[in-house]
């Protein structure tokens, strides 16, 4: 049915050719519009070294977590598991060493500014 | 309608020229206006690309014959999904579909910018880029409105008959939003290099929009084979052709990307290694769409021999030194936080895993090239056959399974020879009585080298499955025995739940097991070709043909007649062991419109065999029907496989339960800290 609709479909006539074209210029009109006149505009935040810091220390947690999960699974052996945990701890240790370090610096640029 | 979609191209064009343009003053500028200018003006891209490529369906739907590729490539008689498909079966409607894809992505990359506005606002310039390259070739070259020269004839040349198929309906669409997909996380990665993004944020952002692109590529692949095997009747599922080895390049390339980054994120580590797999990915995406559509190589998927090749390796060149470019001048920045510690580590084994995905990659690339290559260098074409292909990528890819089933249980870093007996010597165990059992059965692998890689490929997958089934019970264990000592009811104490809860916590992980079972399933199937056997006869009424333990009576033959194809069938009983077990239909149709034969393949699948029947055609000196069959062992896991890799694809793109506990976590913070900050002001 709807394939002999189709195929019965005649060319368009001048009106329908006539609508077709405003509602051309009527939407080229609305996107132009809609791109040149934005209500507002959001500004974009440079990343900085903390907020990285901050996703890296996520990460190592996460590092941790499944470590001790696949111990508890009993994948690792007593040394390979103490042997990675400890090298992990030191890797968040210097981590959150340099945050806090970080912090500390803009606590005290904050306080400079106020 | 043929103006208004040529009046949206160009304003498509004008639009990329302008997002591309705006967007890059804006962020030497620092202007957020103008770079919200730009971002709407992509948006607009979609909104004029829906409109041409809506035009011409419309086109198609109307039979529209002033329009030239209506002309080509539909007919009046033409099925209705048949005539939509009309606009990705020639060259113009493809690219101009391409535009599409291109376009619906980038609308959602421009939709989605809160994620991190200045990083989306480097990476929508980069889309804006390909986006000019696309909508200029289907306004210059390859106009898919060109109006049909002198008199518009009553009636279209028709679809292609080899493209009359329903899985040709979805395998193009899919293969294209594989290949366009794989422009997000290319624009994402080089916007990252070129603004020096500090961490891996880049890749969570692009991890779904990678794991997307690679399913629809590899939907794209699975339906392009299962195409090849109902249609071209060959008894066959790939062929190593140029253009199924076009699909296969990005596949190879994206897939070491989707391991090898999770490197970057746990460990940061291969930053530029996974850097320039990601630009090797867009690069032979578009490398592969070349050599489908410039007629560099002959294919039967090929389109016709065109002018668009000299602006694809254009712009192939242009890419290829933006990245090199901008990698010289930030290498410093992709420096590794961590090294190798052993060679014996999951890191170690997503390297090799890497090495072996790129070294398949580089023998496909040279086997494809080869002709090309040689001709230019000796004048004369040599092709490469399935042979070289299959010898090379063999091995490699049973040393892959070999690592699928060795790298999830490794660990990190390092791994003890305590830690691997631990957790090989039962898999391993379970692996060998596998290799014992097809002895036993009568599989003789030291007979032949395809027996050989059949056994060694089947004892690999039963050791990658071990491996996974152990990973999900092993974790499941814990998990129950957690509940059971926090007080958890009875149900939340069994093993199943165990193993549901685990699966929940990582979905990509396990998601990512499920997809290795798929691999496996489809390893199997492909273990098969081994004892692939066929055979073809003249047969009259009531004449039988044997294959394997079938025998196949011929009943009866017919003739139909339908507004787009006649067609002759053959009537075929099949029987096993004396019993009349079902009848099969191989007909032969010849398209009236293009005036071309096809072959409808009849099938019957089961898992352990398909009987696969060809009408190829009636002796020419006593007019008899020729029927060929092919009897081929294991193919239904091969589709099978497909659909585990699928599901699990899905399952490691939900997120994890704790990752959705954060957002909503911060989400419900952000919304109470809101006022506060509001008073403040």
């Amino acid at each position: 049915m709807m394939m002999t609709l189709f195929m019965q479909a005649a060319a368009p006539d001048r009106t329908s050719g006539s609508l077709l074209m405003f509602a051309t210029v009527l939407a080229t009109f609305v996107l132009f519009i809609y791109i040149f006149r934005p209500a507002r505009a959001e500004h974009g935040v440079e990343k900085t070294r903390l907020a990285y810091l901050y996703e890296r220390k996520e990460q190592t947690y996460e590092n941790l977590r499944d470590l001790n999960f696949e111990y508890k699974a009993g994948k690792l052996s007593d040394a390979d598991f103490t042997g990675m945990r400890d090298s992990m701890e030191q890797d968040a240790a210097a981590l959150l060493a340099e945050i806090e370090d970080l912090e500390r610096e803009a606590q005290s640029r904050r306080g400079v500014t106020a | 309608m043929p103006q208004l979609g040529s009046f949206s191209l160009l304003v498509g064009l004008a639009l990329s020229v302008y997002a591309f343009g705006a967007g890059l003053l804006a962020i030497f500028w620092d202007d957020d206006r103008l770079g919200e200018t730009a971002r709407r003006a992509g948006i607009g891209i979609f909104w004029a690309v829906t409109s041409a490529s809506a035009a011409l369906v419309w086109a198609a739907f109307h039979n529209d014959f002033s329009l030239a590729y209506i002309l080509h490539h539909s007919n009046r008689a033409l099925p209705v999904a048949y005539k939509f498909a009309a606009l990705w079966s020639g060259q113009e409607g493809s690219l101009l579909f391409w535009c599409w894809l291109l376009a619906c992505y980038g609308l959602v990359l421009r939709l989605r910018y809160k994620v991190d506005t200045r990083l989306v606002a480097h990476a929508s310039v980069v889309i804006s880029a390909v986006q000019i390259f696309f909508l200029l070739l289907v306004n210059v070259p390859a106009h898919p409105f060109s109006m049909t020269p002198g008199v518009v004839p009553a009636d279209g040349n028709g679809l292609n008959p080899l493209l009359q198929y329903p899985e040709m309906v979805i395998h193009p669409p899919m293969l294209y939003l594989g290949y366009v997909g794989m422009t997000v996380p290319f624009c994402f990665a080089l916007a990252a290099l070129i603004m020096r993004y500090p961490g891996e944020k880049w890749i969570h952002i692009t991890r779904r929009w990678t794991m997307v692109g690679w399913l629809f590529l590899t939907c794209g692949i699975f339906l392009g084979s299962y195409w090849a095997y109902r249609v071209l009747g060959w008894g066959g599922w790939w062929g190593w052709d140029p253009v199924e080895n076009a699909s296969l390049l990005p596949w190879l390339t994206g897939t070491a990307f989707l391991h090898s980054v999770m490197m970057q994120e746990k460990r940061g580590m291969m930053k530029v290694w996974n850097m320039w797999l990601i630009f090797c990915t867009f690069l032979l995406s578009i490398f592969g769409t070349f050599l489908t559509r410039s007629g560099v190589v002959s294919s039967v998927h090929a389109f016709a021999e065109s002018n668009i090749g000299p602006y694809f390796v254009t712009f192939l060149a242009i890419i290829f030194a933006a990245c090199v470019y901008f990698y010289i001048k930030n290498r410093s920045h992709l420096e590794s936080e961590h090294k190798l510690e052993s060679l014996v580590s999951r890191e170690s084994s997503f390297l090799f895993n890497n090495v072996l995905l790129l070294v398949a990659a580089f023998a496909v690339l040279w086997g494809t090239l080869f002709p090309v290559l040689s001709e230019w260098v000796t004048g004369h074409k040599v092709t490469v056959g399935p042979p070289f292909f299959n010898k090379v990528n063999i091995p490699i890819a049973l040393f892959l399974l070999l690592l699928t089933a060795v790298g999830p249980l490794l660990a990190w870093r390092k791994t003890s020879a305590e830690s691997l007996r631990r957790n090989f010597l039962v898999p391993g165990i379970i692996s060998l009585l596998s290799g014992v059992a097809l002895v036993a059965v009568g599989v003789r692998p030291w007979q032949d080298m395809s027996y050989f890689y059949s056994t060694v490929t089947i004892m690999l997958s039963v050791l990658v499955a071990a491996t996974i089934v152990s990973e999900f019970v092993r974790g499941g264990l814990v998990i129950a025995r957690h509940n059971l000592s926090n007080q958890g009811s009875a149900w939340q104490s069994n093993i199943f739940y165990g193993m549901y809860q685990l699966t929940r916590r990582n979905m990509r992980r396990y998601g990512g097991y499920v997809v290795h079972f798929g691999v496996i399933v489809t390893m199997i199937g492909f273990a098969g070709v081994a004892f692939y056997q066929n055979t073809e006869k003249e047969l009259g009424f009531g004449d039988k043909l044997e294959i394997g333990h079938y025998t196949l009576v011929c009943r009866s033959y017919t003739q139909d007649d339908q507004p787009n194809y006649s067609s002759e069938r053959a009537i075929m009983d099949i029987f096993r062991d004396g019993k009349q077990i079902d009848t099969m239909y191989p007909e032969q149709r010849f398209y009236k419109a293009s005036g071309q034969p096809a072959t409808m393949v009849a099938n019957r699948s089961t898992v352990l065999e398909d009987l696969y029947l060809v009408y190829t055609g009636k002796n020419p000196e006593n007019g008899k029907p020729i029927i060929k069959a092919h009897l081929n062992p294991l193919v239904w896991w091969i589709w099978s496989g497909a659909h585990f890799i699928l599901v699990g694809t899905l399952l490691a793109l939900i997120p994890n339960a704790q990752a959705r506990k954060q957002a909503a976590a911060q989400a419900a913070r952000a919304a109470a800290r809101q006022p506060v900050a509001t008073g403040a002001i």
